[in-house]
């Protein structure tokens, strides 16, 4: 749903024009969609900024804001996969406090509920947590999650089944 | 409903999706532009620039005497959107001087028509060189009321005829500021003339985009307003058609049987318009700024950024009415270097900043 509403069909955009049009549809869902994979706005911010910066550069070999979305989908998701990667290299040295600080207002908005998931996707390994967000998040299909993330569909199925399991257990004990 | 599967599926869409919604990005874009442009090594957007001189300072001097020419267009052409006519008076005779001085005589445009203009349909008549103002469509910041999209306007120098070539530069959707945009690229402009104080804009082909309502009528009210701008005109009516076919419809949805009459401004206009200096500009210091907006109490709020240094400058300057669109300016000392200029409006309500115009200029 989320990465569904199209800028517009234009193929005749040249770079700029595209990067302007695209950049408004889609900056604020694929922010999002990084700090929900890596909990910290400010890192997400960068790391989308960078693939807007490297989708403006291919934009003669993109050419069609379609492609633009599903490339720049693909440079976050990456990118998220590998600085968690390396920040659970860090996080086994150090004790980390979250990233986030909400806001006393934000605290009470946020449901009981929508913490409890939060809390049971942490718990999740690094494939299946990016599954479930391109899944319940972006609402890709199977297919778009294996292209996006560079795996097979067998993959994507068994990671998505793994991730529902531990996350129902897991859900069913803190209730 | 009751299937546990359907449940836990939808538990996660809303945790995602709430998560989700408290997340406030910070606005890129400019951050994002500025990086680009510096790995952009040949610009190719502008190609009557690289002939007006390859060289950086020529292109700026170029910039403003087509800046002052558009003054010029909009003190004759705008009085609405300018304010009261005896608070431009003074730029205005200013503006006809330096344009004389620039290019050909200024002849706006209502006075070029001969008087059977309106009686039979004509094409406009050709000018050797002229500053037309074309409209686009940019976003406005943090002000959701209407389609979340309003006009904004630059100017650019054409030869030929003043309208035609207007909406082929819309049409072309090239704008000099990377901000704005066109819904009309694709679409193949092929005459402008007038009949009975109706002009009629015939295309070969209409924009393929669908559009929803509250879009195509911005996209709509773009072509009219650059229409009117370049005849000077703001009364005429603009009918659009196809191969000379009335009734297709435009965007999926606008009916085009009947012509199309201008909009409100402070429905479709952008509330804060930077007018100079233009985007990339090359000025020198100290800067004066200068714009038109409609504000709540005539506030109007800016901030120059250091792309560099990241050093800020900010203050509040008031339009000169606290009514309707109005002109504002304010001058501030910057440093060398590259800038971007911000005007905007702080919301009442929630203190939000909204309808922001930015510029980026470079500082000699």
């Amino acid at each position: 749903m989320v990465f569904d509403e199209c800028v517009a069909h234009e193929s005749s955009w040249d770079a700029d024009e595209a990067l302007t049009a695209v950049y408004t549809a889609h900056y604020t869902s694929l922010v999002r969609l990084g700090a929900l994979l890596l909990r910290d706005t400010g890192a997400a911010e960068e790391i989308v900024q960078d693939a807007f910066v490297a989708m403006h550069a291919r934009w003669h070999r993109l050419r069609d804001p379609h492609k633009a979305l599903a490339y720049l989908r693909t440079a976050v998701v990456n990118r998220c996969r590998s600085r968690q990667r390396h920040l659970v290299v860090v996080d086994k040295h150090m004790p980390r406090s979250l990233p986030e600080e909400p806001s006393a207002e934000q605290a009470v908005l946020r449901t009981a509920e929508t913490d409890r998931v939060i809390e049971a996707m942490r718990t999740l390994p690094e494939k299946q947590r990016t599954v479930m967000v391109l899944r319940y998040y972006g609402d890709l299909s199977e297919a778009e999650i294996a292209d996006t993330m560079g795996i097979s569909r067998g993959s994507v199925k068994s990671h998505a089944a793994r991730a529902s399991k531990s996350l129902r257990q897991v859900l069913e004990q803190s209730r | 409903m009751n299937d546990p599967d359907d449940r836990f599926d939808e538990l996660m869409r809303r945790a995602l999706a709430d998560e989700a919604d408290r997340i406030e990005p910070a606005d890129r874009l400019h951050e994002i532009q500025s990086r680009v442009r510096s790995q952009r090594k040949v610009t190719t957007r502008r190609p009557w620039m690289i002939a007006a001189g390859a060289a950086v300072v020529g292109t700026a001097a170029a910039i403003a005497a087509f800046t002052m020419l558009g003054d010029d267009a909009r003190n004759t052409g705008e009085p609405e959107v300018a304010g009261p006519p005896a608070t431009t008076s003074s730029t205005s005779s200013a503006a006809t001087t330096s344009a004389s001085q620039a290019t050909q005589p200024p002849s706006p445009a209502p006075s070029d028509q001969p008087s059977t203009a309106k009686s039979r349909t004509t094409p406009e008549p050709s000018v050797k060189h002229k500053a037309v103002s074309v409209y686009w469509l940019g976003k406005s910041t943090g002000n959701e009321s209407g389609a979340g999209v309003r006009l904004y306007r630059t100017f650019v120098p054409v030869s030929g005829r003043p309208a035609l070539e207007a909406v082929r530069v819309m049409a072309s959707g090239k704008s000099d500021d990377p901000d704005y945009y066109s819904l009309w690229q694709d679409a193949m402009p092929l005459s402008v003339t007038q009949y009975d104080g109706v002009v009629t804009v015939d295309f070969k082909t209409y924009p393929r985009l669908k559009l929803e309502t509250g879009m195509a009528q911005v996209a709509v009210q773009q072509l009219v307003y650059t229409v009117q701008g370049a005849l000077g005109d703001q009364t005429a009516q603009v009918r659009v058609t196809q191969q000379g076919r009335s009734g297709v419809p435009l965007f999926g949805l606008v009916d085009t049987r009947q012509p199309f009459s201008r909009a409100q401004a402070a429905d479709v206009q952008a509330l804060v318009w930077i007018n100079s200096p233009t985007e990339g500009a090359v000025v020198r210091g100290p800067v004066t700024v200068e714009g038109i907006a409609a504000t709540f109490e005539a506030v109007v709020n800016w901030r120059a950024t250091n792309q560099k240094t990241k050093q800020l400058v900010q203050g509040q300057t008031s339009t000169r009415q606290g009514q309707g669109f109005s002109p504002f300016s304010f001058t501030t000392k910057l440093t060398a270097g590259a800038w971007q200029l911000d005007a905007y409006l702080i919301s009442p309500q929630d203190g939000r900043i909204t309808d922001v115009d930015s510029k980026t200029v470079i500082v000699r």
